[in-house]
């Protein structure tokens, strides 16, 4: 399964990198130059974004999912989405700060709400506890988010920031997948050497414990892990909602239904779905201009309330 | 209540405005101390050219509930306010709420209006002039493009774009901009739109992306915060830029 999502992810980042508004290979017969320029500078930013943020969500919800070991937990639920948004939010608008600064802030509001959470849930908390509390979290930040765009500088700021808390990945740039590759990276490659761990935790925490598995140190990498992979991923695209719960839910059913196996899928799935989301919005008619966090949730949100129903 | 039935009243005493725009007319056309309040917006230097006439004004929220203490005899606001409409019924406030504008002569009109509200006449019939001189004087139009912080163009037949055309510039496409069209087609003559240079969001980044630098077109800069409401701000604006189109 892994190779195919891998073949997957070659095949739609190569239908990124040719799809766009202007015929790259007419005008590199017409100026090798600026379509060279198009292609490092627009094109392949905005491809390298879509796969790595996408497998950072990916990731980043198998991970939740098998550390809560429930099967609504995701970056989303839990709040490192909404978190890492409020700390883009007040690091750009309320401190001035430029592309790096707002991408260390939405790595400070990642983490600090995970943090908020674990304190909140208490520790060795139960489930279902900790997806409470993450409800609470989440439901906090995007009270603190609302409450941050009220307070907006000016009522045009506000529209700035509007679009901005929809995600998109239009125009984005070099030095923006610069700074997004190695924290993303990082938390993925954090999330993988988490996975036995996880799987080990699935067995439950007095099992894990005596297999030599603490529940605090895991608890504590993914957190790191999950802030990173989301936090820098929020801070370079705005909110993109969603991937990180419906893709493990996708792939578990091929890993035997082990919670950490399903990290390095979810991963490429991640990757796929949001490249593949990526491109659905540049293919929609002028004048149709749909947010891709807007495009994932409406994916998203049916699927959230199918995974619901079908629980009953 | 409309503004014809208005200006047949009693020139008023206090005078407060609730929208930028409405700001920015009552700034060119009020008496001294006739002026109860305008918005925070108006006397925000960051948001309106024309700031500098606020000092020393007191400032409102934009708000009806929050101005009925400063007793106004006239509250000027623009565009649908249903909420502050009935409100000011309910109080028996005399709430003049503006049409937005679509083209440089309704501006005309409105100040007009409003200057006739204000017992001042003349700043009216000047700010007409002005804009007649303008349209008189408008240099022949060329296709260009104005585009704002995150790649959005304003309407080729709104209001800016009217605006535009008495600077001899005739917008030739509206809407989000791709990056890529723009490089591949650039305009003839790139008006950038500039608003709170400095502060960054990720939609403001837009313009500050590095594939900008090989744009090839002549670009002049605009002063976002005159063209917020294409209103009382602009004549200047106009001027400058044609000045600077010239150049």
């Amino acid at each position: 399964m892994k190779a195919g999502l891998a073949l997957l992810c070659i095949v739609l980042a190569l239908a990124s990198l040719a799809l766009g508004p202007v015929d790259l290979a007419a005008l590199w017969a017409r100026d090798p130059e600026l379509a060279r320029s198009l292609f490092i500078e627009l094109r392949l930013p905005r491809t390298g974004l879509a796969l790595l943020i996408g497998a950072g969500l990916g990731a980043s919800g198998a991970a939740a999912q098998a550390l809560f070991r429930n099967p609504l937990a995701s970056p989303d639920v839990l709040g490192p989405s909404s978190g890492a948004a409020l700390g883009a939010v007040l690091a750009g608008y309320f401190l001035g700060a430029g592309v790096i600064g707002m991408a260390m802030g939405g790595l400070a509001g990642a983490g600090i709400s995970l943090l908020l959470l674990l304190a909140l849930a208490g520790r060795g908390a139960g489930t279902t506890r900790l997806v409470l509390a993450g409800v609470a979290v989440s439901m906090l930040l995007g009270v603190a988010i609302n409450l941050a765009l009220s307070l907006a500088p000016s009522p045009f700021a506000l529209y700035d920031l509007m679009f901005w808390l929809m995600g998109s990945l239009n125009d984005r740039s070099l030095p923006q997948l610069a700074l997004a590759v190695p924290l993303i990276l990082i938390g993925i490659v954090l999330l993988l050497r988490a996975a036995p761990a996880l799987d080990t935790l699935a067995l439950g925490e007095e099992v894990a414990q005596s297999l030599g598995v603490g529940l605090s140190a895991v608890q504590a990498r993914v957190v790191v892990a999950i802030a990173l992979a989301t936090g820098a991923g929020v801070a370079v695209a705005g909110s993109i909602g969603f991937i990180g719960l419906i893709v493990p839910h996708l792939v578990r059913p091929y890993v035997g239904h082990q919670p950490g196996s399903a990290v390095l899928p979810s991963a490429l799935a991640g990757a796929a779905l949001l490249s593949a989301a990526d491109i659905t919005v540049r293919l929609l008619p002028a004048g149709l201009d749909l947010r891709l966090g807007v495009l994932t949730a409406l994916i998203g949100a049916p699927f959230f309330l199918c995974l619901i129903m079908g629980r009953r | 209540m409309t503004l014809s039935g208005a200006s047949a009243a009693a020139t008023p005493a206090r005078v407060v405005s609730l929208n930028l725009c409405t700001d920015e007319y009552l700034l060119i056309t009020a008496r001294p101390g006739q002026i109860a309040s305008i918005s925070r917006l108006g006397a925000d230097p960051q948001e309106s050219p024309l700031a500098g006439r606020a000092r020393g004004l007191a400032i409102n929220s934009g708000r009806l509930s929050e101005v009925i203490e400063q007793r106004p005899d006239l509250v000027l606001t623009m565009g649908h306010d249903p909420q502050a409409v009935a409100l000011a019924a309910r109080l028996r406030i005399r709430l003049i709420a503006l049409p937005y504008p679509t083209s440089p002569a309704a501006v005309a009109t409105q100040v007009q209006q409003v200057a006739a509200l204000m017992g001042n006449r003349p700043a009216g019939i000047e700010f007409a002039a002005r804009v007649a001189a303008l349209m008189a004087s408008a240099p022949k139009a060329q296709p260009g493009l104005m585009i704002g912080g995150s790649g959005l163009a304003p309407a080729m037949d709104g209001l800016a774009a009217g605006w535009l055309r008495l600077a001899g510039i005739s917008q030739q496409q509206g809407g989000q901009i791709s990056l890529e069209r723009l490089l591949v087609q650039p305009p003839p003559m790139l008006i950038r739109n500039v608003y709170r240079r400095g502060q960054v969001s990720g939609p403001q980044a837009w313009s500050l992306h590095p594939a900008l630098r090989q744009l090839r077109a002549t670009q002049v800069e605009a002063d976002g915060r005159a063209f917020l409401c294409g209103g009382a701000a602009m004549p200047a604006e106009i001027i400058r830029l044609k000045k600077a189109l010239a150049a």
